[in-house]
């Protein structure tokens, strides 16, 4: 029985000897810890001679050349606010020598307006860290700054420690900001507007111009029809001339509206097959093609997102062009078809192809100078007389809008005298702007 | 029997010229024409009985007071008249002129002619939906 009763005793004191010791390596374990981040810089350690203290050798010394080298104020103030530690940074802060500032009354620095604002941070700071943003008063100007309070004990007593940020250029940069975001938006809003006005100017012009122009083409039409035999031959020519004249002007307003509501269309996108588009477009044109015997070679064309009307009208833009500068004596010949991307090109990087894709519409007909490559694409640019070749110079100019707005871009190339070739790289899959 | 056509038209040219290329239609009486729409409703409140009421109205769309289309949303609106036929021509019509009047109730929307032949087509399409 008793040996059973000492053998249960030794148990217990081996389980309690065994718990102490897990405690022990806990501690130490703790110990290490907070060695290895930093957060101590000397350690009291219990042995059989009592305690022993161990410092980490000039940790204090390197603590105080980190705080001297801050870029940030450091100060400490005792219990009634006042300074019984300044780096030279703080005094700097407040354009006071180093010695002045000790031994001051923190408060005597803070800037009028910011003294409640510093009473309570003085208050709670004692018991929490507190961050918040106050003015101090220095010779000549006021320093915004950031404080951020902490209480420290010490063998002494309590101290709080303030770190103070000069948030001087950090404000003047959030201004300048401000006021570049303002100005940015304000001519944001005038463009916006006057984007607005020239939409509504082209479309009222456009419906209003339209009125008497009608009446001009009526009565000139009833001129023909009802009076023109008693005319004499000379007036003939003219009645014929206005007509003319006010049929063309007709042409140039609806192009101008067209191309005025381009901007205005929402953009429903949808997958849009151009093979079908242009075999729709070659029999618009079928008149024309057998009138002017053109040769017409539609190759494989991709099928890209977009607006199917406006990539018709862009499509179609180029092949009435095509059809209409032909060479006399020359049969006409138009080839559309496709092109790979090749990385490199235009800039475009490895696996581009598979984002963007190529397509021309070359011709064999008068062609141009390329001097003139880019400003075909211009409003009312023609670069032919209009009594050889009638149009409104608006053709371009709606392409391009269109293929922009696709997100893709239109160029030229051509000869004069040898054909033309424009050149469309559009997206697969443009990013609808509105959504 | 001829058609009984009004046409409500601000701009005395085009209204002789109604006068001009349908005169001598005898499928169509031409009714002496208003210039708004308010002068339209006056001439069919005139009317009680429902004797002379027209059997196709033509709305230019763009008037003083009121307009072609405030026109049909009145008549469209009104029990009496809802029923007669409504067409809205117009010197330039858009996608958006020819879905609003459509779903006010305009049995056709039309861009004004410019000869003697448009004249004649535009009556006869206006003549066929009737």
């Amino acid at each position: 029985m008793e040996m059973k009763s000492n053998a249960a005793k030794s148990n217990a004191a081996l389980h309690k000897r065994i718990k102490e010791l897990e405690r022990q390596l806990d501690e130490a374990r703790d110990t290490i810890e907070a060695i290895r981040t930093g957060q101590i810089d000397a350690l009291v350690v219990s042995g059989n001679n009592g305690h022993a203290l161990y410092t980490l050798q000039s940790a204090d010394h390197s603590y105080r050349v980190f705080i001297e080298k801050m870029v940030e104020g450091a100060v400490s103030l005792n219990a009634s606010g006042l300074i019984i530690y300044s780096n030279s940074r703080f005094a700097s802060m407040v354009g006071l020598p180093l010695t002045k500032v000790i031994g001051t009354h923190f408060r005597e620095f803070v800037a009028k307006e910011s003294t409640d604002t510093y009473d309570s941070i003085f208050g709670q700071g004692w018991s929490q860290d507190i961050k918040r943003e106050i003015f101090l008063s220095s010779p000549g100007r006021k320093v915004p700054v950031q404080l951020s309070v902490n209480p420290l004990q010490v063998d002494a007593g309590s101290l709080l420690n303030i770190i103070i940020t000069d948030l001087t250029l950090l404000k003047e940069t959030e201004g300048a900001l401000k006021d570049k975001t303002l100005q940015l938006e304000r001519l944001n809003n005038a463009l916006a507007k006057s984007n607005d006005d020239l939409q509504q100017f082209a479309s009222v012009a456009s419906h209003d111009l339209q009125e008497p122009l009608r009446k001009i083409q009526v009565f000139s039409r009833f001129l023909k029809d009802a009076n023109f035999e008693q005319l004499p031959d000379s007036a003939k020519q003219f009645v014929d001339k206005i007509i003319l004249s006010s049929n063309r002007m007709k042409a140039l307003i609806l192009d101008i509206l067209n191309y005025s509501r381009l901007s205005a269309d929402d953009q429903n996108f949808e997958p849009v097959d151009l093979t079908a588009l242009m075999a729709e477009i070659t029999a618009d044109f079928e008149l024309v093609i057998e009138e002017k015997n053109a040769l017409i070679e539609i190759g494989d064309l991709p099928v890209v997102e977009g607006n199917r009307g406006q990539l018709r009208q862009v499509f179609s833009n180029l092949i009435s062009n095509a059809l209409k500068f032909t060479r006399a004596n020359v049969r006409p010949s138009i080839v559309v078809g496709s092109r790979k991307i090749v990385p490199g090109d235009f800039g475009f990087i490895a696996g581009d192809e598979k984002k963007y894709c190529s397509i021309f519409v070359k011709d064999n007909g008068i062609g141009f100078d390329q001097k003139f490559a880019f400003s075909i694409f211009s409003l009312f640019e023609k670069l032919n007389p209009k009594s050889t070749f009638e149009g409104s110079g608006i053709g371009l100019a709606i392409a391009k809008k269109i293929i922009d707005k696709h997100q893709g871009t239109i160029h030229a190339k051509s000869k004069a005298n040898e054909g033309s070739e424009f050149n469309i790289i559009l997206p697969f899959t443009p990013i609808n702007p509105n959504g | 029997m001829a058609k009984k056509v009004i046409l409500v038209e601000d701009d005395p040219d085009d209204r002789d010229l109604f006068v001009i290329f349908y005169r001598e239609r005898n499928d169509i009486e031409l009714l002496p024409s208003v210039g708004n729409g308010i002068e339209l409703i006056e001439y069919l409140e005139s009317r009680p009985g429902g004797e002379g009421l027209p059997d196709l109205i033509v709305l230019d769309q763009n008037m003083p007071v009121m307009n072609g289309k405030q026109t049909l949303a009145f008549l469209k609106s009104n029990n009496r008249f809802s029923n007669i036929p409504a067409v809205v021509y117009s010197t330039y019509s858009d996608k958006t002129l020819i879905r609003e009047c459509t779903q006010l109730g305009a049995n056709m929307v039309v861009m004004k002619p410019i000869d003697k032949d448009g004249y004649q087509q535009m009556m006869d399409q206006f003549l066929l939906g009737i």
